[in-house]
């Protein structure tokens, strides 16, 4: 009900994941296992027509050389050998260079750029002042009434991130909760404490430069949450995440 | 015509009454005979093309019904199954020079692709048992906040458990094993389709 005081503030926090952009590299099971597939399927296979003029030619190569007619050369025919077109085909395949797996920023470990750790999801954090403390946290706004949580969430994505950001928010539910009580002193009787609601939502445009406005930010990994958020949040927020 | 016809019987018994014509001579039946010695062999031109209709739009009628007749034959048998072209190999494939030539498989080698077989199981049985208590655990979580959220505001968590039409139908793309080369010119080339399409 609107009128009765509430104990808790609400706020709402989204958790914004940039998805991989490359597989992960394979487990050992997983290539030996992959190397065996091929194995069976080349066992079973027929052969195909390349490898039959490939197998031709080569006959016709020691049939050559062991008598001195070379009948091709009578007819006055330049044959192309299966062997020269693979040839070709291997240098036209080294020349193209694709684009590293491991990044520039991967290497001098910038956390705040997009562009590192390509196989694994990335969360943003920032740098929020609670009471009279900077803290790193998910972006989060206080709710206010007339709104539903999710587009609080939304709103504290666009105060960090702007307008313009492409994100899909995984449907109303909130993913996870974290609350805590205040401490004494500011503690009353109509302000215990606060219950932040995490949403998830995946980032889909690949390119921020408009955005990150005021705040110090971060792209981090699951695996690195814990250098920067207190033990308490952290093992709420750990629970939502898959990796 | 029946007006001629009954003109012309007047006409003969007018002219067998009257005494002095001459009996043989023919009478003209009526001014539609053009020459004394006929009798109604050149009717009015008029009449006959009304013959010729009627006869023809009934020909053209049981024309049309056998040609209904011989459609809905057709339609009613059975469409033709579509051949599958995956399933059919050409017969070229599977002529003698085609099978590969390769060395037996020495004991060692067998044994080792079972041991591996066997392995691959419990590592996917192993993965499939960490996702799926990955997932409830996911859902444990969920609850626990739409829980306190429910305590908070049954407003908002009525709001919450509300679903999202925009959420469904998800596209993307998935991960590739190298990123996008930036500034990457593809070369030009041309695709064409020789797909066979089969209609029933």
């Amino acid at each position: 009900s609107a009128a009765a005081p509430r104990p808790w503030r609400l706020f709402g926090a989204m958790c914004l994941l940039r998805l991989p952009r490359i597989t992960q590299p394979l487990e050992k099971e997983e290539e030996e296992m992959a190397a065996l597939m091929e194995q069976i399927e080349l066992e079973k296979s027929h052969y195909s027509d390349h490898e039959i003029r490939k197998l031709e030619e080569e006959e016709q190569l020691k049939r050559k050389k062991e008598s001195l007619y070379d009948e091709d050369e009578a007819r006055g025919k330049t044959v192309v050998m299966a062997r020269d077109l693979e040839e070709k085909w291997e240098q036209k395949f080294l020349q193209f260079k694709a684009a590293p797996r491991i990044t520039d920023a991967d290497k001098s470990n910038d956390r705040t750029s997009l562009n590192r750790k390509l196989d694994s999801n990335l969360m943003l954090l920032v740098k929020q002042k609670i009471g009279n403390q900077e803290l790193w946290l998910l972006p989060q706004a206080e709710w206010q009434p007339g709104e539903t949580l999710r587009s609080t969430a939304e709103r504290a994505m666009a105060t960090f991130l702007g307008d313009h950001i492409q994100a899909k928010v995984l449907g109303n539910a909130p993913f996870g909760i974290y609350k805590y009580k205040f401490p004494r002193a500011i503690r009353t009787e109509n302000n215990v404490g606060a219950k932040i609601f995490f949403f998830k939502a995946f980032l889909q445009s690949s390119d921020l430069s408009e955005a990150e406005l005021k705040a110090d930010y971060l792209w981090v990994t699951k695996k690195e949450l814990g250098d920067y958020l207190k033990s308490e949040y952290l093992k709420k927020v750990n629970r939502f995440l898959l990796d | 015509r029946i007006g001629g016809s009954v003109s012309s019987h007047a006409l003969c018994y007018f002219s067998s009454r009257s005494s002095w014509l001459p009996q043989g001579v023919p009478l003209r039946g009526s001014h539609w005979q053009s020459s004394l010695l006929e009798f109604r062999t050149s009717l009015p031109v008029r009449a006959q093309p009304k013959k010729k209709k009627k006869v023809d739009v009934k020909k053209e009628q049981a024309q049309k019904e056998r040609m209904k007749k011989r459609l809905k034959k057709l339609e009613k048998a059975a469409p033709e199954l579509i051949p599958i072209e995956d399933f059919i190999t050409p017969l070229k494939y599977s002529e003698s020079n085609r099978v590969r030539s390769l060395p037996p498989l020495s004991p060692e080698e067998s044994e080792r692709r079972v041991l591996l077989l066997k392995k691959w199981c419990l590592f996917k049985q192993k993965q499939d048992e960490a996702e799926k208590k990955a997932i409830k655990a996911l859902v444990e979580c969920q609850q626990e906040a739409l829980k306190e959220l429910r305590l908070e505001s049954e407003e908002l968590y009525q709001a919450a458990i509300r679903r999202d039409e925009a959420l469904f139908p998800f596209q993307r793309d998935g991960p590739t094993y190298t990123p996008p080369l930036p500034g990457y010119d593809p070369p030009e080339g041309k695709c064409i389709d020789i797909t066979k399409v089969y209609t029933q």
